[in-house]
């Protein structure tokens, strides 16, 4: 097992750069996911790390190793892929043993170790079965079987569970969760779905066009975004953004108003803003409750009911619609002017070019 | 529903027709193979007394024994290599060819296009210069360079519908490239490898032009290359000369009936993959 090193790593295309100068630390052990939209460079930032795509700059070492010129099958790294990628003319045992069987082990060595694998999977009864007899989950856990048994370094895992239905993806999520805590073992992680990032990382690396955003722990995240993106990624629903200008500053705390707002919003102080500043105030639907004087006003656009809570959404006057997720089962009608207010606290600022005040 | 039982018959009646018209010519050889020596048959006439012995002696004078080993040593001569090299070639254009040399593949296409005619004259001098005229080579050889246009052709797009995962997981697993061709990529490729084998065996044997150009003896030629002489030396029997076709046709019909799924798979692949 070892760590891992990004040094100023880039990946251009011919002359399109799609991984702009990436520097990251990964210590052992950890389970670091790579979040993001689609195409901001994630799946190409593992693929660099596996070896399947060449570095066009930079460095990346695992271990003690600087492995930029090395072949993948001699990285100590093992790959989940997205399409599973099991060999298919091949049993579910010879699919696990293919790597063990390559590097020359022992047919009784490989013998234990597949079975072993098997058992940690629980896919000890369908080691006879060719990949086309298994079902989606059946698969992934063949593909991850065959990561493990070879003890590799680094696990990189390229969206795993992404053809899984979600009642699996959920059992899955918590499958690996207990491999990781097993293996103790170093998990790179690439997903979309921020809620596996949530649960399963100890580190998230939030990338958007070939750029790190952010990196932290998943709370640290949700907590201090330190970015407009960050912000507007990370937590669902979607963390409401609204525009405002600083109104006043004085010792008590920023006093921010905007036509989008009722009635002026008051922060903590501590915020470095002047007077008369274009900000974001971002405002988690969580973090929202109804207050008959509260400063955003407006008429419920959308209900949705999920029993435990209710996602409602309101048009404020200049238009910006805001998402609130209220506890327990409110009586809220389409049409009907409500008023929310926030815990001042929660509310996250972000200056003109983006960035967390 | 009458309409579609209508349109069943129609079909039915369609494809019983176009089987009277295949087999009408057989049947006919059949019907004149079995006619009296030295008689000149009239088309479809079932002879009063027919005479079986005909086959007998076309087998004798035909050195069919001979000509079927002829034939095959000539296929197993041409078609082991000639996939070996095409899966490989396919591979390698399929999988490892940058788009800096893609257009390596067209001199491939470019192949398909010339037919075997336009290039017998070249290579009877070619084939003499070698020295290898009137020997088997002089038909295997060449036969492997004209089939690796269309083998390549056809392992290529196998090999470009694998899914470039399983080449990678391969690499990760500890694999090198000869190793993920071998234990990998030819075992899923065994579909087009069949029908690729099955395809140039059937050219092979019924290769005509090539042995009567580039090889006197009948002995050394294939079966159908064979009926060249075989037709030449008894051309005014007529019931021997068919009874000696039916029997030199009698081998790839007993193979299609072994074979008869993989052959119709081979050319049905053939109709999808384009």
């Amino acid at each position: 097992m070892a760590g891992l090193t990004l040094r100023s790593v880039r990946k251009n295309y011919g002359e399109v750069p799609v991984i702009k100068g990436v520097d990251l630390d990964i210590a052992h052990g950890e389970f670091v996911v790579f979040v993001g939209p689609s195409g901001c460079g994630k799946s190409t930032l593992l693929r660099m790390i596996a070896g399947l795509e060449d570095i066009s700059d930079g460095q990346i070492g695992i271990g003690d190793r600087v492995v930029n010129d090395i072949e993948p099958r001699d990285r100590g790294v093992a790959m989940v892929f997205q399409s599973y990628a099991l060999y298919p003319h091949m049993s579910v045992y010879d699919n696990v043993g293919f790597g063990l069987k390559l590097a020359g082990t022992p047919r009784d060595i490989r013998d234990r170790k597949i079975r072993e694998a098997a058992k940690v999977l629980q896919m000890e009864h369908l080691l006879d079965r060719r990949p086309a007899q298994l079902s989606g989950g059946q698969r992934q856990r063949v593909a991850i079987g065959r990561a493990i048994v070879r003890q590799p370094d680094v696990f990189l895992f390229d969206e795993p569970l992404s053809n899984l239905d979600a009642a699996l993806r959920g059992d899955m999520r918590m499958e690996l969760a207990r491999l990781h805590r097993d293996l103790d073992a170093t998990m790179i992680y690439v997903t979309h779905d921020q809620v596996e990032a949530m649960t399963l990382a100890d580190k998230i690396v939030v990338l958007d066009a070939g750029i790190v955003q952010q990196v932290g722990s998943p709370l640290d995240l949700y907590n201090r975004p330190a970015n407009l993106f960050v912000a507007g990624f990370i937590g669902a629903p979607k963390m409401n953004l609204v525009s405002a200008r600083v109104a006043a500053v004085d010792d008590s705390g920023l006093t921010l108003a905007s036509d989008a707002l009722g009635a002026p919003v008051v922060l903590p102080g501590g915020i470095a803003a002047a007077n008369g500043d274009g900000v974001t105030l971002g405002i988690r639907p969580h973090d929202l409750q109804v207050e008959s004087n509260g400063p955003f006003r407006g008429p419920v656009q959308l209900v949705e009911r999920l029993g435990n809570e209710t996602i409602i959404r309101i048009a404020l006057s200049d238009g910006v619609e805001l998402t609130a997720a209220l506890p327990g089962q409110g009586a809220f009608a389409i049409g009907s002017t409500i008023a929310l207010g926030l815990r001042p606290e929660a509310a996250h600022i972000f200056d003109a070019s983006g960035m967390r005040l | 529903m009458k309409t579609a039982l209508s349109n069943t018959l129609v079909a039915r009646g369609l494809i019983i027709l176009l089987m009277i018209v295949t087999l009408l010519p057989f049947i006919a050889m059949f019907s004149a193979a079995l006619a009296p020596q030295g008689t000149y048959p009239n088309g479809l006439q079932w002879p009063t007394d027919p005479q079986w012995g005909n086959f007998v002696r076309a087998f004798e004078v035909s050195k069919m024994d001979q000509l079927l080993l002829s034939s095959t040593l000539i296929v197993l001569g041409v078609v082991p290599i000639s996939v070996l090299i095409a899966t490989m070639a396919g591979y390698g254009l399929a999988k490892l060819t940058t788009n800096k040399y893609k257009w390596l593949y067209l001199v491939f296409v470019f192949g398909l296009t010339l037919p075997f005619e336009a290039v017998i004259t070249p290579l009877y001098y070619e084939v003499r210069a070698l020295g290898l005229l009137n020997t088997r080579f002089a038909i295997i050889l060449p036969l492997i360079g004209l089939y690796m246009p269309f083998g390549v052709y056809w392992m290529r797009a196998h090999f470009l519908n694998v899914p470039h995962d399983l080449t990678e997981a391969a690499q990760l697993d500890g694999a090198t490239r000869w190793k993920e061709f071998w234990l990998v990529q030819v075992p899923l490729a065994r579909p087009a490898i069949m029908s690729l084998t099955i395809l140039l065996f059937l050219w092979t044997w019924n290769q005509f032009l090539l042995p009567v150009v580039l090889v006197q003896d009948p002995m050394q030629r294939t079966m159908a290359g064979a009926l060249g002489a075989f037709q030449g030396q008894w051309g005014t029997d007529i019931p021997l000369l068919c009874a000696g076709a039916l029997l030199i046709l009698a081998p790839t019909i007993v193979l299609f009936l072994m074979f008869q799924r993989q052959f119709v798979a081979a050319l049905m692949q053939g109709a999808v993959k384009g």
